[in-house]
């Protein structure tokens, strides 16, 4: 009897990481702000993996999400290992910030700055530099303007989403 | 907020769409590592040559491709400016600042130009000839070896099939969740940034709740229905080698050998 509580648990746990990649999948589809700094909604899915299941699953969570949308929407700029990599860290990061962790706003600048530099910053200039034989340092100027407006805006959005989907967890 | 096509699988009926999935992914995969190979005019022509007729083999029209592309043309666009004014070597053309337009900048260019073009159009074809569940089934198959390293793969391919089935139901409910939101005076492209990010909460908020509903039902159906982890399981869908993927695999090799016999040195 005791084995079969624990695989309810887990398979609810399963399900529910399911679902979570499906709504970072389906948030990722939206934008919000100016036209000219459009903000894509995808960082709080990862968030979400971060902070409800920690950084391994979360980069499971990442990882598969990544699949599901290649699956669906074809990935732009074609199939490669190394943008599932991205999106295997970017959860992982906040998972390490976030998970059974206080709600601090220094938590949410270092994860988004983190999240930023390794990821945005880092693995994708590479992933391009990889892929599209690209010059690294062309490739980072024209990443620069969109990395260093954004993350601000992402901070502010991360601090209301945990706010409120923090206080769904404690009424459950 | 424009309707979103989920799945850009369109019907048709040629050789590749009666390969297997497994083949035409990994064939999509490999031609990304392919692509390294070529280095000079010749090997860019070739592989060039061979997707153009992968993309003819589909029998689909071309603006299918075309709007594979459209999304990204200003991206593809910029990334060959960038690095026509950034590479140096060569003869040198025209030069202000840090800016300069060397020969081979502007080689350097249309190859970036011509590679950016061709890693698009082969994974067009791949989602245009495959339903997104067959995708789905081929990558938990590439999955299966990292079971040797301990990844509970089953789990993953249980988290993969879940969200896959539900992008579409959690895609109706926001769409639902904004517009009952609206309907009571909420504005999600209006205001300031922080009144733009408060708007997002009370969209999330719901569809998070619904989200963990769902779970616990569906966790509960599954269990009802006997569902006991992934373990001694038998499959229902099954993925079928056929002849055309031997087809493809002589295509590549027939492709990887010509790159490996006219790229430079």
């Amino acid at each position: 009897m005791k084995t079969k509580g624990l695989i309810r648990v887990e398979l609810r746990d399963l399900i529910l990481l399911g679902i979570v990649v499906a709504m970072k999948v389906v948030l990722s589809q939206f934008s919000f702000g100016p036209a000219m700094v459009k903000v894509g909604l995808g960082f709080i899915g990862d968030i979400l993996l971060g902070y409800l299941f920690g950084p391994i699953w979360g980069a499971v969570g990442g990882g598969v999400s990544d699949l599901v949308a290649s699956a669906l929407f074809g990935q732009q700029g074609g199939f490669f290992i190394g943008f599932t990599l991205s999106a295997i860290v970017g959860p992982f990061i906040y998972g390490l910030f976030f998970y059974q962790k206080p709600i601090k706003v220094w938590r949410i600048i270092v994860a988004t700055l983190l999240v930023t530099l390794i990821v945005n910053v880092g693995m994708n200039t590479m992933w391009v530099h990889i892929l599209y034989g690209l010059d690294i340092k062309a490739a980072l100027i024209q990443r620069a303007p969109k990395e260093i407006i954004v993350p601000w805006l992402q901070m502010i959005v991360s601090y209301f989403v945990l706010q409120s989907v923090s206080r769904v967890k404690i009424k459950k | 907020m424009s309707k979103i096509l989920i799945g850009r699988y369109i019907p048709g009926d040629s050789i590749i769409y009666k390969m297997d999935p497994r083949g035409k992914l990994l064939a999509c995969i490999a031609f990304i590592f392919i692509i390294f190979l070529a280095n000079n005019w010749i090997t860019y022509a070739i592989i060039t040559l061979f997707s153009l007729f992968a993309v003819f083999e589909t029998k689909l029209k071309p603006k299918v491709f075309w709007d594979g592309i459209k999304p990204l043309i200003w991206l593809i666009l910029f990334t060959s400016l960038l690095q026509l004014l950034f590479t140096t070597g060569g003869h040198i053309y025209w030069k202000w600042l840090i800016f300069t337009i060397s020969s081979f900048g502007i080689i350097n260019a249309i190859y970036i130009f011509i590679r950016f073009t061709l890693i698009i159009l082969i994974s067009t074809v791949l989602t245009v000839t495959t339903m997104p569940l067959e995708i789905a089934d081929a990558m938990e198959w590439i999955l299966t070896p990292l079971k040797y390293l301990k990844v509970p793969v089953d789990k993953i391919a249980l988290v993969m099939s879940i969200a896959l089935r539900f992008v579409p139901t959690l895609f109706d409910e926001t769409v639902k969740i904004m517009n009952a939101q609206r309907s009571r005076g909420a504005d999600f492209n209006d205001g300031g940034l922080i009144k733009r990010a408060k708007a997002i909460a009370p969209l999330l908020v719901p569809l998070f709740i619904s989200s963990l509903q769902t779970a616990v039902d569906l966790a509960t159906a599954m269990e009802s229905r006997g569902y006991r982890g992934s373990e001694g399981r038998t499959k229902f869908r099954v993925l079928k080698w056929s002849k055309y993927d031997l087809y493809c695999l002589g295509y590549f090799i027939l492709l990887v050998g010509l790159l490996l016999i006219f790229r430079a040195k």
